[in-house]
């Protein structure tokens, strides 16, 4: 049961790249034009480019498109993806349809130790995007079997995202390309979180305690999992170092999923760690974010990109947002109908049982991410990566014949 | 069809707040063709001869010797004429009065003007801008004409004309044609050979021996006979809000061109070239940007080669900010070498103006440091010609003292090959 009327357009920006038109059934090509394509007018002064895209008027080189563009499918959705200041390629992409009640934002990071890995993250975002647009499962009308409906649709999405990488990047590399994906499926009821890799989904409430929604497959991660910090865990020097990705050479792609209803206002982040690195508490993306007076997504997303270039800019800098403004009169009466999970991060087969959601009350102050269940049968090893050599045979072997789970080591 | 080719040689990353940026933009052309014959139009060719009392016998013989070469050297179907030069300045080939003042080069033509020049004789005083004024009338009376090209051949000061008689003459003549200018013996005046040559887009040399003059009139004139691009202008785009601090041609000599611009739109200036041949030139450009933020790359100037309005080619001169000391100290090897060059020409010109006005301690300072600088850039010549005027020391300290007895011929060759610089090596 969808109480919600579909708008059958979505609002366009004409200076924008116009790569989100919700073509729901045609599978995201690459876009060769935007691999190559530049602005038609200088970025920084609206003068005419030369043919060198040099400005004519002011000489700031404009960046391709494929090195800087920003989407605006809808008023409550934009993004915003940045070559950075250090790196010479943009490799990271991302994707974002939305209409006036439903948005699918992706934000993908080609592994830059790979080849094509910008080709690889284009194809992925926008596979995955115009996948899971093209698609609304209802489940049986309620919102729980809703969400068990999107969380396979998002397995799915990643799925066909990396048979897209594997389509349209070299057979034969020597270096796989690769790429992470983070998407986040948000409409008034809820968000549907799926990420693979070390791109990231935040909840940013206007008011309350922003989280992050997923979790990254990292070597960062493991080590948070085993108890350090996550400061000091995201500052060793493998941090970076991703344990699933997309690509040829991927062992796994079983996506991580998480879902949260959306009960209050607040701001929905895709991202890659090109902003993270500098802000990866949820606080401090808050503390950030806090810094605008009621911004439109696009400023949004400008200035958190802006703002990692002032830190240096060492990454591709990606950021994908999307404005849940509670307060409707359907979003209340969803809540109210839905409630709000409880603390103990219920899995996603937890939330299957109506039951639970049913018998919450229904509160506004915390919405809570679930998670995928970490107890499933059928996880590989990446996991949960463990010292003990606990990995079946089609794992990496070093040199000293250890077997460890396959890793990509980060850029940087 | 003459083919130009540019490159650009700098280091682009500039450090925080920092806004200055130089470059060194190689020009190239190859393919230039045969003056008057690329289908551009005619080119003329006019030879003037200092025929002043003071040439006395042997210089206006070899001075005739010379201009008859360079009439066999001019291509036939080129427009020339023959001036002969002394207080006052006379068209000595073709004879005509009124009309056309410049024929084209035949047998009949040659034969005819080498009887002209024969009849040169050593008689009365120097005026060259009337000399000057007279190539620039002749010049005009051919319309047809794209290159024009004198040489100048002097043997005394200017007794006849005043400095700005002189400097006026010079800027009727800007742009109109260029000169190589020659002076034969010691009693011509660099500086003031000098200002004609470099207004007029030409060279100044002396001749040491008489007997040289028919050889150096020989490729003057086939040198010019090889530019078969009659006129080229470079152009310097910057960015709005940016300021073009100078723009130096820095080999084969250092000319500054910074004050010779003219605007093209509002953010480019065109600097005279002149023709050219196959050769390649170097540019220094240097130019002053509003300080942005590290990270921004921009373009900092376009460098190009224009006739007319076809921009025949193009270096890009950029500007990165970048919090990367070891990018941003780095100095370019080219920037480097050919700033030292324009320092050492400075260096020796104005030691030698000190030293003839009897200042001999900014004499021994400034020659040092010329010293200096031609060891660090190489330039054995300049050390060669710099050892006849001073006994060196020690060059890498920039030690040196006067010789007692100069050869003013050493002095005034030091003076004229001073512009001359070096290509860094490799």
């Amino acid at each position: 049961m969808n109480i919600f009327s579909r708008t059958p357009g979505v609002e366009w920006n004409p200076q924008d790249l116009d790569d989100t038109q919700p073509v729901a059934t045609t599978p995201a090509n690459s876009d060769s034009d935007l691999m190559t394509a530049y602005p038609t007018n200088c970025p920084a002064c609206q003068g005419e480019l030369g043919i060198d895209s040099y400005c004519l008027s002011c000489g700031q080189k404009a960046k391709s498109l494929r090195e800087h563009f920003q989407i605006t499918p809808s008023d409550w959705v934009a993004g915003v993806c940045d070559i950075g200041l250090v790196h010479v390629r943009n490799e990271d992409a991302m994707a974002g349809i939305a209409d006036g009640f439903r948005a699918v934002l992706v934000a993908c990071d080609g592994v830059t130790t790979s080849d094509d890995s910008d080709v690889a993250s284009l194809a992925a975002a926008r596979t995955a995007c115009h996948f899971l647009w093209s698609q609304d499962p209802q489940g049986t009308g309620t919102l729980a079997s809703r969400t068990e409906a999107v969380g396979e649709l998002l397995t799915q999405a990643v799925a066909e995202a990396n048979q897209e990488v594997i389509n349209q990047t070299s057979p034969t590399s020597l270096n796989a390309a690769a790429s992470t994906i983070a998407i986040a499926i948000v409409d008034s009821e809820a968000v549907f979180c799926a990420s693979l890799g070390d791109s990231r989904v935040y909840w940013i409430p206007d008011d309350g305690e922003p989280q992050l929604l997923t979790k990254d497959h990292s070597l960062a991660q493991d080590g948070i999992d085993s108890g350090a910090k996550r400061e000091d865990a995201e500052a060793s020097a493998l941090a970076h170092t991703i344990t699933k990705w997309l690509g040829r050479d991927a062992t796994d792609i079983e996506p991580y999923l998480a879902w949260m209803p959306v009960t209050d206002p607040g701001w929905i982040l895709v991202c890659t760690d090109g902003l993270w690195n500098y802000a990866s508490e949820p606080t401090a993306i808050k503390e950030l974010v806090g810094f605008l007076d009621e911004p439109t997504p696009l400023a949004l997303a400008q200035y958190l990109v802006a703002w990692a270039n002032e830190k240096g800019g060492h990454d591709n800098i990606t950021v994908v947002c999307a404005r849940v403004d509670a307060g409707s009169p359907t979003v209340t009466a969803l809540s109210e109908a839905t409630g709000v999970v409880d603390s103990e991060t219920p899995t996603i087969s937890q939330v299957l049982d109506e039951e639970i959601l049913e018998e919450k009350p229904t509160t506004r102050t915390r919405p809570i991410a679930s998670s995928n269940p970490p107890d499933t049968d059928d996880s590989t090893p990446d996991d949960e990566p463990t010292d003990q050599g606990q990995t079946p045979s089609d794992t990496q072997i070093d040199d000293t014949g250890e077997q460890i789970p396959p890793v990509k080591p980060a850029d940087d | 069809m003459a083919v130009f080719t540019s490159m650009v040689y700098q280091n682009e990353f500039l450090a925080e707040s920092s806004t200055d940026i130089n470059a060194i933009v190689r020009i190239t052309c190859a393919e230039a063709g045969v003056a008057g014959q690329t289908g551009v139009g005619d080119v003329g060719e006019i030879v003037i001869v200092d025929t002043s009392a003071s040439m006395g016998l042997v210089n206006l013989q070899a001075a005739k010797d010379a201009a008859m070469v360079a009439l066999d050297t001019i291509v036939d179907g080129t427009y020339f004429a023959i001036i002969a030069g002394n207080h006052r300045a006379y068209l000595a080939y073709p004879r005509v009065t009124s009309g056309p003042g410049m024929v084209r080069m035949t047998p009949e033509a040659r034969a005819e003007a080498k009887r002209a020049v024969a009849g040169f004789r050593a008689d009365g005083g120097t005026a060259m801008g009337s000399w000057l004024l007279l190539a620039r009338s002749l010049f005009a009376s051919i319309t047809s004409l794209a290159g024009k090209h004198a040489i100048l051949l002097t043997d005394g000061e200017n007794h006849n004309e005043s400095a700005t008689q002189l400097e006026n003459s010079i800027r009727q003549c800007l742009g109109q044609f260029q000169v190589d200018c020659r002076g034969i013996g010691i009693e011509w005046q660099v500086s003031e050979i000098r200002k004609i040559a470099t207004a007029l887009l030409g060279t100044v040399d002396m001749i040491p021996t008489a007997k040289d003059l028919p050889i150096v009139f020989q490729e003057l004139i086939a040198r010019s006979m090889g530019r078969g691009v009659p006129d080229a202008q470079l152009r310097v785009w910057v960015p709005q809000n940016a300021q073009i601090l100078f723009v130096r041609q820095v080999s084969p000599t250092v000319e500054d061109l910074t004050q010779r611009r003219t605007p093209v739109d509002a953010l480019t200036m065109s600097y005279p070239t002149g023709a050219w041949g196959d050769e390649a030139r170097d540019y220094h450009i240097s130019v002053r940007l509003p300080a942005k933020a590290v990270g921004t790359e921009q373009l900092a100037a376009r460098v190009q080669l224009a006739t007319g309005t076809a921009i025949l080619t193009q270096g890009l001169v950029k500007a990165k900010w970048s919090a990367n000391a070891s990018l941003t100290t780095q100095i370019s090897p080219e920037v480097a070498h050919y700033t030292g060059q324009t320092e050492l020409a400075s260096a020796i010109q104005e030691g030698l103006a000190a030293h003839s006005q009897g200042d001999d301690r900014t004499a021994t300072q400034k020659l040092g440091r010329a010293a200096q600088l031609a060891q660090e850039t190489g330039n054995k010549e300049a050390t060669t010609r710099l050892a006849k005027v001073v006994d060196i020391d020690d060059a890498a300290t920039g030690k040196v003292t006067m010789k007692k007895n100069i050869d003013k011929a050493d002095e005034m060759a030091l003076d004229t090959s001073s512009t001359r610089t070096t290509r860094i090596r490799g």
